[in-house]
């Protein structure tokens, strides 16, 4: 799971090239390697990839600063 | 993809135009030429039971859950039926940026304190997100909430707030995490009169004249724990969420505007006559007529397939902002045509055709500006 959301965001997501290989514990939104957009893109992606339902009130730092946490957050559902 | 209404929903719709009609078209030119908000038709939406649209059976809703294509296709007819613009605008802005994410989000304490209170029309909502230096990039705002002891200290100022100046509670955003930038995002629910708090005068506007738009600031404002919405942080699930509804509803109200201009037109292109003939017999008049049927059809697809998606829990990014783009700019094109095939009694106020270019042109600004939609389309498509 973890790697198949790090492919996607290095892939896909990315706003710009990143210096470095991008981490699981990299922060996404406050680091600046997502953007807001960029955010709703991998949240319909993981909807879509996992089959899951991301509710708006799950879409906190809590469940989505980084990947990890967004893969502990899909591991409880 | 089904784009068949029910017959109860039909029917609905004709009974939102007929009202409109009946009780909201009064005064229209003073109150547009004043800036006047009418309290007063405000009030007979409530009583008829638009607010009602944005808020469950249990909090003072029409249904038992909130039915978007339901409040779509209503809104559509009250945008048909109502001339002023910006009562639409006003009503939807409450309805989905305000009632709905206390819906989603609120606590038993807070629906049952204000969205009962906004869906009888006794309480007038706000939401204040834009700041001065945050408009498109609006989560890079300013107005920061510092935690103390039983609740926050809110410190900013908002601008280009739609009913700011009148609000009875402002669902206002500020970052209770500053270094946590974007995920420190933070709704809370602010009382009119409460200490710090300040609502500015309406604000003079080119068009949706009949809204008050205004600023808040906020010096050291105390706002409870209790009137928080949500989570800490949960700011940017909220507005992200909140947002293609919003877009849904206030476009739908746009699309009635549309239709309504294009009855209006060819009712008046049919019967102005010069060299003889109906002056619709002229291509060049009849060609702008096609063009407007054409930008509204487009339109009216593509807010009923966003409807369609949101009825089913879909993300509807792509389509949301196709239509935002679509449905603004052709608002703005058809209103020009309007203009044009009504010739120089057009220009004149009182014959309230050149009001719909001054309150479309808002449109293509606020809620995401025909600029941001056309990078979100081309950024979902990989550029």
């Amino acid at each position: 799971m973890t790697e198949i959301i790090l492919e996607y965001i290095s892939k896909i997501l990315s706003n710009e090239q990143l210096e470095d290989e991008l981490q699981a514990e990299d922060d996404l939104l406050g680091g600046g390697i997502l953007d807001s957009l960029g955010m709703m893109k991998l949240i319909l992606f993981i909807e879509e990839k996992f089959n899951v339902k991301v509710p708006p009130e799950d879409m906190t730092i809590e469940n989505f600063m980084t990947v990890d946490h967004i893969t502990t957050y899909l591991n409880k559902k | 993809m089904n784009f068949n209404w029910t017959k109860e929903q039909l029917e609905y719709k004709l009974k939102v135009i007929e009202f409109a009609k009946n009780h909201l078209n009064n005064d229209l030119v003073q109150k547009d030429l004043n800036c006047s908000f009418a309290a007063d038709n405000w009030q007979k939406c409530a009583e008829f039971g638009i607010q009602q649209l944005a808020a469950p059976k249990s909090f003072g809703g029409q249904f038992d859950e909130i039915d978007i294509l339901h409040a779509t296709l209503a809104m559509e007819g009250l945008g048909y039926g109502c001339k002023d613009n910006g009562l639409p605008f006003s009503l939807n802005a409450q309805m989905w940026t305000v009632q709905m994410p206390i819906s989603q989000f609120g606590t038993d304490f807070q629906k049952e304190k204000y969205l009962k209170g906004m869906a009888s029309g006794k309480l007038i909502g706000s939401h204040a997100l834009t700041e001065p230096n945050a408009g498109s990039d609006v989560f890079s705002m300013q107005t920061v909430a510092e935690k103390v002891d039983g609740g926050y200290i809110l410190n900013g100022k908002k601008h280009l707030i739609t009913l700011g100046p009148i609000a009875d509670i402002s669902l206002v955003f500020a970052n209770a995490r500053p270094k946590m930038g974007k995920w420190g995002i933070t709704g809370f629910i602010v009382e009119k009169g409460t200490k710090g708090f300040n609502q500015s005068e309406n604000m003079a506007k080119m068009g949706l004249r009949t809204v008050p738009i205004g600023e808040l600031t906020f010096d050291n404002c105390f706002v409870p724990d209790e009137n928080r919405l949500g989570a800490e942080g949960a700011g940017w699930g909220i507005t992200t969420s909140t947002l293609e509804y919003d877009r849904c509803c206030i476009l739908a109200s746009q699309l009635g505007s549309m239709e309504r201009q294009l009855d209006e037109t060819v009712k008046f292109v049919k019967q102005r006559k010069q060299f003889g003939k109906s002056i619709g017999d002229f291509q060049s008049v009849s060609n702008r007529i096609a063009n407007m049927k054409l930008r509204l059809e487009t339109s009216r697809l593509l807010l009923y397939q966003v409807a369609w998606l949101k009825s089913q829990g879909k993300s509807a990014m792509m389509e949301a902002a196709l239509l935002k783009l679509q449905l603004s700019e052709s608002f703005v094109e058809s209103s020009l045509d309007a203009i044009r095939c009504n010739g120089g009694r057009g220009y004149l106020t009182e014959n309230e055709v050149e009001r719909d270019l001054r309150d479309a042109v808002g449109g293509v600004l606020y809620a995401g500006t025909s600029d941001i939609q056309r990078n979100i389309i081309s950024n979902l498509l990989g550029l």
